[in-house]
């Protein structure tokens, strides 16, 4: 069955979701549009620069960096940052630029994995809590039940849950993995939700209904295509909050276990020399993770625009008017 | 709009982070000098910036720095050490501690709340003769009586006291006998020589027994409730007040019988970081600052106003490597965990030289030490070979657990590491709170954890009973060899001191061999004080009296 085109109340990859006849014209509708941002808001250009950089360091470490990131080396103990060691070394004599090179792998690794996994079940969850609210006893039940679910697991500081969470799993990526995901999932849940609950009056989900499709087939042929661009463009925004997370997991001890290469684990590491005057081994990892963290936020930022049919026009108005 | 000097002006961003700034400034100004500032450097204060304050003051059952410094100001000890000058640091006091036979119990020993003893020639007894007139905090006069007490209360109790019970080999109460009002005797069941030098331990303070008496009840006997945050003794200062986390305030007994200590107030305050308490000293707002990092004492050093002197001490620093836990129960592999040790690299790096390399298995200052039996000097060859005999040719991979609450120890960790990655061992980290760390030394299951521990007592039986006797509960490395044992039992009876000193060398000399640590590492005491504080003295304790202290005006 093909659904209804319902396009005007759509989120971006609403029509790349839709069907296969509309997924070119979709997807070279949408990279027109972000072109469109993108000179409306230069900035956010800078946002793609970064995380596509961030990217290509993770792939790219081995043949980047100019040392082993997890060889220590007494004599080059605490050096500033030199033409030998650029960034300068930490108290173990470890290469700052090898470190915050490879970095990434782990906290990029960590943040995708956690993200991933909180929107693989925070979305199709969110769509049938949408679903099923104020129908058949049952099924309402069910959805409160898993909206009270989430306000008790929002009602904790997300840090301190995920600390116990870490805490009861044992300290290492898996671990770090696994908070981060508990702590996603109600944000997907409830975008999800949200939508859901809008586009299931419609009359195009009437029709399938009355066509006799299964609740399976109305959610995932035709509502959760429609309704999941805001929670991917919500993607993005977390990925940068997540490793911001995975560092600070790190940065209290709760995270990855040294010598990992990880911004937060860097940090905690180097702190303690700022006072007595080495202030390499934390302040560039720092500088590293806030740049990483300002290019998701600035390529989320862009996201939210493309999802948002309203800005998304003005920006494609704007620029055909140059 | 004008420029006029009365025209009121937009706050523009620049003026906005301009205040924020100031604000910041001024704040972290207050919260590292100006809040302190009015306490320190009054006349007769000593302010001490410590990693915490005493969670108890019953010696029995806490251990912790707040709680051993606060014990030496508010009790005293039957005899002390004498005092010789630092022989690499003459302005530095420090105790006599060597041997020396022609003396009872072979001890440089002056007298504190006992005024004169005798140990009898077989080891058999030690009789203490009391002070007169020597008033506790509360007004009691110290009395056989007392000492009797006290050691009723470590028998009853048996915690940490139980264990010195242990060590003067006493089988029950009655073996500590009042003679009269002023005389007290110990009668141990074996020939004892080190008896007496217990007496000078910091644990073996004299209770005023006529308070505890007064405080204790049908339910708590020994006054524990009492003594938990109240003082009852003999010693220069008593407890002004005590607000856990925050300050301990002790003030300067005029009726001490050894006459008023020269500063009037403590103020020991709790400031848990070390990197804020080398910020304090260095602005002035602290006059002493404990526990400090080897990086932060070098900057000290080079600061002005503040002094640092770092001394030989009894701390040892090693890595438990669990006997009873394979591949370590294997004595060549252990031996290789050593020769795979980058001690020296360790030493300079990250102790930053305030400290020595760990040569041997009790403290290098000790009567009775040697280093003849150290062979531990960075030799992978070595280790890879000593590997391939214990039949782990490919190397094998372990954990290693240290404390979250001592920075040194994961560099260490890390650089070792490194080290044997080159051997085929993967050593993988494993960080431990530190609140939860010495459960897990103590439960002696992990296979490998570093552990920082200095026995208090100047004495080779002492110090290798502790951790190599196989019935010891600081045996933390599970090592267990019976000659050690035997030799160990035969020393603690021995009253013969060179016969004594030869089976010491000769337990140290097996030790080494077989190797139940990484040896790591003997930091210094460093005390970093500002110049005005003087009087400085080391104790084997690594605390500090408080009544050794003068500040000059």
């Amino acid at each position: 069955m093909t659904a209804v085109p319902t396009s005007k109340g759509a989120g971006p990859f609403a029509g790349v979701a839709l069907s296969s006849r509309q997924g070119g014209a979709g997807l070279a509708r949408q990279l027109q549009a972000l072109a469109a941002i993108l000179r409306w808001r230069p900035l956010f250009a800078l946002g793609y620069v970064i995380v596509i950089g961030v990217a290509a360091c993770a792939i790219l470490a081995p043949w980047l960096a100019p040392y082993d990131p997890v060889t220590a080396n007494p004599e080059a103990y605490l050096q500033p940052p030199s033409w030998q060691h650029w960034l300068g070394t930490d108290n173990t004599g470890m290469d700052i630029f090898s470190r915050i090179l490879y970095a990434p792998r782990t906290d990029l690794t960590i943040a995708l994995l956690g993200t991933g996994v909180s929107a693989l079940i925070g979305i199709p969850l969110g769509a049938v809590v949408g679903y099923y609210e104020q129908r058949s006893r049952l099924r309402a039940a069910f959805s409160v039940t898993v909206m009270r679910s989430a306000d008790v697991l929002q009602a904790f500081p997300v840090f301190v849950f995920a600390i116990a969470l870490v805490a009861v799993f044992g300290q290492g990526i898996v671990s770090v993995v696994i908070a981060i995901a508990f702590v996603n999932i109600p944000i997907y849940l409830r975008l999800m939700r949200s939508q859901v609950l809008s586009i299931r009056g419609m009359r195009y989900v009437d029709a399938a209904f009355v066509a006799g499709a299964s609740d399976f087939a109305i959610l995932s042929r035709h509502i959760l295509p429609n309704a999941v661009g805001a929670a991917l463009a919500q993607l993005s925004i977390n990925i940068g909050w997540s490793v911001l997370l995975t560092a600070g997991l790190s940065f209290v001890g709760a995270g990855v276990v040294a010598p990992t290469p990880e911004w937060g684990s860097m940090i905690a590491t180097g702190f303690q020399n700022v006072t007595t005057g080495q202030w390499w081994p934390s302040v560039v990892p720092g500088i590293a993770l806030g740049i990483t963290v300002f290019g998701f936020a600035l390529v989320g930022s862009s996201l939210e625009i493309l999802a948002d049919p309203a800005q998304m026009r003005l920006a494609v108005r704007r620029r055909e008017a140059r | 709009m004008t420029n006029g000097t009365n025209a009121p002006t937009a706050l523009t961003r620049r003026d906005t982070l301009r205040l924020a700034s100031l604000f910041a400034a001024s704040t972290l100004a207050g919260d590292l000098i100006g809040g302190t500032a009015a306490h320190a450097a009054t006349a007769g204060t000593l302010v001490v910036a410590a990693p915490g304050t005493p969670q108890s003051l019953d010696n029995e059952f806490d251990g912790s720095l707040g709680t051993i410094d606060a014990i030496g100001q508010l009790y005293d000890s039957l005899v002390a050490y004498k005092k010789i000058p630092d022989p690499k640091v003459p302005d530095v006091l420090r105790e006599d501690i060597v041997d020396d036979p022609s003396l009872p119990g072979a001890a440089h020993l002056e007298g504190r709340l006992a005024e004169s003893w005798e140990v009898a020639p077989d080891g058999m007894m030690l009789r203490l003769r009391l002070r007169k007139g020597v008033k506790s905090n509360w007004g009691n006069e110290l009395t056989a009586e007392d000492v009797k007490w006290t050691w009723d209360r470590k028998f009853a109790l048996n915690a940490i006291g139980g264990f010195q019970v242990g060590l003067m080999d006493l089988a029950s109460p009655d073996a500590v006998k009042v003679e009269d009002r002023y005389t007290v005797s110990f009668h141990p069941t074996h020939p004892n020589p080190i008896m007496l030098k217990i007496q000078t331990h910091r644990y073996a303070n004299i209770f005023d027994s006529t308070k505890c008496k007064e405080m204790a009840t049908a339910e708590d006997p020994w006054a524990r409730k009492f003594l938990e945050s109240n003082s009852a003794g003999f010693g220069p200062y008593s407890l002004k007040s005590l607000v856990r986390g925050q300050q301990a305030v002790f003030t300067a007994r005029p009726d001490y019988y050894l006459g008023k200590p020269a500063i009037d107030t403590i103020i020991y305050k709790e400031v848990p970081t070390s990197a804020t308490r080398t910020a304090l000293l260095q602005g002035g707002a602290v006059d002493i600052a404990q526990a400090l990092q080897p990086l932060e004492i070098k900057q000290l050093g080079k600061a002005p106003g503040v002094t640092i002197e770092t001394v030989d001490a009894s701390s040892m620093m090693w890595i438990i490597l669990n006997a009873k836990v394979a591949p370590f129960d294997k004595p060549a592999v252990r031996q290789a965990m050593n020769y795979a040790f980058p001690r020296d690299a360790v030493i300079a790096s990250v102790f930053q030289n305030i400290a020595s390399p760990l040569k041997g298995c009790m403290p290098s200052i000790y009567p009775g030490y040697s280093d003849a039996f150290d062979q531990y000097s960075l030799d992978l060859d070595k280790a890879k070979a000593l590997l391939a005999e214990a039949g782990l040719p490919d190397g094998f991979k372990v954990e290693i657990a240290y404390n979250a609450g001592d920075p040194v120890q994961e560099p260490i960790a890390l650089l070792f590491q490194t080290s044997l990655r080159k051997i085929g061992v993967e050593l993988v980290l494993r960080k431990v709170p530190a609140g939860t760390y010495f459960n897990e030394v103590s439960a002696k299951k992990l296979p490998m954890l570093f552990f920082v521990d200095a026995p208090w007592t100047a004495d080779p039986v002492f110090a290798l009973r502790l951790y190599f006797y196989s019935n010891s509960f600081v045996d933390y490395s599970n090592y267990a060899n019976p000659k050690v044992d035997e030799m160990i039992e035969a020393g603690s009876q021995m009253t013969d001191l060179a016969k004594r000193t030869e089976l010491m060398l000769e337990i140290q000399k097996i030790v080494m061999a077989d190797a139940p640590w990484v040896f790591v590492a003997s930091p210094n005491f460093t005390m970093a004080r500002r110049d005005k504080v003087a009087g400085f003295t080391y104790y084997t304790s690594n605390s500090i009296n408080f009544a050794d202290f003068s500040v000059k005006a």
